[in-house]
């Protein structure tokens, strides 16, 4: 036992990653045609767009269908069903917490292969300032929130405003770049439009297209680009707090060496230098557990399941990842 | 004179001598003794303080040579030369510029401005003619500024360095360079490890010796003497061979580094019956503990790593909080099991003196024994120190005694 925990703090997580999300991918883009189906609530991108192909779907698109109902049906089946598959979706992210966004989201592979390309490329990343990192924090918030709103306000009058026009009946997803890359896997361009028949589809579906671009381009430039601007994250933060899967943190064993920080494609400040908390699940946290890996620290942070450590920094293993316990040639 | 003494009294006066400490002792005395240069025909380059990186210097074939001193003579040197209150420290290191006496003599000096002695020094040294650069060092690391600060003094560095060598530095050379490092300071890692067990093997002294070897060591040579070491050391404690007493008590050593042959209060520590299981200076764990992590092996993911590693996790005092310092004995205390903290703080090292109060309200809240030591490199005050030492070690084997029963 004692023997294969070594061996697990001891691995290249890179690589595990690597291969565990192009097995994830597949599954999610490719798994239609094997009948596999993960249903329609998961807390990842899952493009709904994709078609038969995909191997499940994603629950912002369920969400914004759920809400889109007039009052007096979402008091009464409605309201069951939109809290059924709330339920659904919270027990999907309470496996995994936010490791869908770090193993799962086809999005967030995507952005880990410009990244990979970027790198062979001996191209610099590109990182925020600290102020300007904890000004772009709110967007995510304010997306999730007009998502919610938008289908509201199309099946009712709120406030006495006018009902907005059915062509937002999916805000986010108009402009979400998921929904033309991931079905442009399976062979579907044909999410690359602009749809000139209304107004609102022009606005949103030329957002669309913009969005797709500096998706390309942003993740090219920055890390992870996509994920700080991402409601799925909002909503998955909500209700991260009881899930099983955890990144904990020792603070009395932490030296802020800032190792971690500066692997996180985040840019978390708070995994260096907040020495008080445990539960450093934070908002932007795709639970990569690259911090973990490049923790130098016997057991300063781990990843944690159901209150059983399953991987966790070491010595050894960082002594290892970093190709440090080999002579290697001498001058 | 010194250098002999100490040596020999480390060889001497302990028990179960180690076989392999003799490549450090023989060292020592090929260095200080008989001033038989180790890097003929290489570039040397002499480092002020610790947070030269020296996988850069190594990268660009350069020898890194760091000239912090302990000899008393080069002290009183010194003394003439700075105030009389000044940090022995500093005295004796520009006390070695001014008499010129070095068995590698740097080629060029690169002086960081740590603190404000060392800072000052460095312009002084610069005044008897020798090639001195200066490299801008921050006095917090809390703020982005300061990182970003260092990471750009640590580039100037770079480019200063590489056009001192007229070499280039590439992702290869920096790359090798670093791993090469990093496993010098996996096997001070490994050799910790052993000092964490019930039956020491080795002792502080040692342990001292081999750290500041690395000073200016050829590091081929330093690490195939480790690797040799730890042999030795598995089957030190696989025949359960202790060099302290069953009773002695565990001390964690911190402040002002013993640099040698400036052993003074570790000797009076060990020759009192406790054992330096483990230290926070900067002349030994402190260059040790912290490896470079880097992310993407490219070119400026490296620099940047390696100037983290020399700003984020240093716990010298200069810097405006000491918080991660505190954290860090009290980690050192717990893993090392040690029994107690000695203090060492050099008079006119002020910014150990004004960490003290701090650090010792939080071993008291902590539970932890400390002592303050306030010293200097004079062979004078040796009896009054060892009463001290004394009688610290052996409240601390009372006390011991009673948590026994």
């Amino acid at each position: 036992m004692s023997n294969l925990k070594r061996k697990i703090n001891n691995m290249n997580l890179v690589r595990f990653r690597f291969w565990f999300q192009i097995v994830a991918f597949l599954l999610i883009v490719y798994g239609g045609y094997i009948g596999f189906d993960l249903g329609n609530k998961l807390p990842t991108f899952a493009c709904v767009y994709n078609g038969d192909f995909t191997g499940g779907k994603c629950y912002l698109g369920m969400l914004q269908h759920d809400l889109k109902h007039p009052w007096e049906t979402f008091l009464g089946f409605a309201g069951y069903a939109f809290l059924i598959s709330l339920g659904i979706f919270i027990g999907w992210l309470w496996l995994l917490n936010k490791a869908w966004c770090g193993y799962v989201c086809p999005l967030g592979t995507m952005q880990d292969w410009i990244t990979a390309f970027r790198t062979k490329l001996k191209i610099r990343f590109s990182q925020y300032d600290w102020s300007s990192r904890a000004k772009i924090k709110p967007i995510k918030w304010i997306l999730l929130i007009l998502l919610l709103i938008i289908p509201v306000m199309i099946a009712n009058s709120v406030f006495g405003l006018p009902k907005l026009p059915n062509g937002l009946s999916m805000p986010f997803c108009d402009i979400c770049p998921g929904r033309m890359l991931i079905p442009a896997f399976t062979g579907d361009f044909g999410q690359f439009y602009i749809d000139f028949s209304s107004k609102t589809d022009l606005v949103m579906t030329t957002l669309g297209m913009i969005i797709v671009g500096l998706f390309l381009i942003g993740s090219f430039i920055k890390k992870r680009f996509f994920c700080y601007f991402c409601p799925m994250a909002a909503l998955q933060y909500t209700f991260s707090k009881p899930a099983l899967l955890k990144l904990y943190k020792d603070g009395s064993k932490c030296t802020k060496c800032g190792d971690c920080y500066r692997a996180c494609d985040m840019d978390i400040l708070e995994i260096a230098d907040d020495v008080t908390s445990k539960n450093l699940v934070t908002e932007d946290c795709t639970l990569c557990l690259k911090c973990v890996a490049a923790c130098p620290e016997e057991g300063c942070l781990e990843a944690n399941f159901a209150g059983k450590t399953i991987f966790e920094s070491t010595k050894e293993g960082f002594i290892i990842r970093m190709a440090m316990d080999k002579k290697g040639e001498s001058s | 004179m010194e250098a002999i003494k100490i040596i020999n009294s480390i060889k001497d006066d302990f028990k179960s001598t180690i076989q392999s400490m003799n490549y450090f002792y023989e060292l020592f005395e090929k260095v200080y003794c008989k001033n038989e240069p180790l890097h003929n025909g290489k570039t040397k380059i002499g480092t002020m303080c610790i947070q030269i990186p020296s996988e850069i210097i190594y990268a660009l074939d350069g020898v890194p040579i760091r000239l912090c001193n302990g000899f008393y003579t080069d002290d009183e040197i010194g003394s003439d030369l700075l105030t009389q209150k000044a940090c022995p420290l500093v005295k004796a290191t520009v006390g070695h510029f001014a008499s010129n006496n070095f068995t590698d003599k740097p080629d060029i000096v690169f002086s960081p401005t740590t603190c404000d002695q060392k800072t000052k020094a460095g312009a002084i040294v610069k005044n008897f003619g020798y090639k001195v650069v200066d490299v801008d060092f921050p006095r917090t690391k809390e703020s982005e500024g300061s990182r970003e600060y260092w990471r750009k003094s640590i580039k100037q560095f770079a480019v200063e360095l590489s056009k001192f060598k007229n070499k280039k530095l590439t992702k290869s050379n920096l790359e090798v360079s670093i791993k090469k490092i990093g496993y010098a300071q996996s096997l001070y890692h490994k050799l910790s490890e052993y000092r964490k067990q019930e039956i020491a093997p080795i002792l502080g002294v040692d342990m001292f010796l081999i750290t500041n070897a690395f000073f200016f060591d050829k590091i081929d040579s330093w690490i195939e003497a480790m690797e040799v070491l730890l042999k030795e050391m598995k089957t030190r404690v696989d025949e359960k061979i202790n060099v302290a007493g069953k009773m002695s008590p565990r001390i964690v050593f911190t402040g002002s580094p013993p640099i040698f042959p400036n052993y003074k209060i570790p000797l009076i520590i060990e020759q009192s019956d406790a054992l330096i299981v483990a230290d926070e200076t900067c002349s030994s764990n402190r260059m040790f503990n912290d490896m470079v992590a880097v992310d993407e092996w490219n070119l400026y993911d490296m620099i940047d790593s390696i100037s983290d590693k020399y700003l984020k996790a240093c716990t010298c005092p200069i810097f405006t909080t000491n918080d991660d310092r505190i954290r860090r004995i009290i980690d050192l205390v717990k893993n090392y099991k040690a029994d107690a903290v000695v203090y060492q703080a050099f008079a006119g090292c002020t910014v150990y003196e004004m960490e003290q109060r701090s650090v010792l309200d939080a071993m008291e809240k902590a539970g932890i024994p400390i002592l303050y030591i306030e010293s200097d490199y004079s062979p004078s005050q040796q009896g009054q120190l060892s009463t001290r030492i004394e009688a610290f070690v052996e409240s601390l084997k009372t006390r011991r005694r009673n948590k026994n029963r």
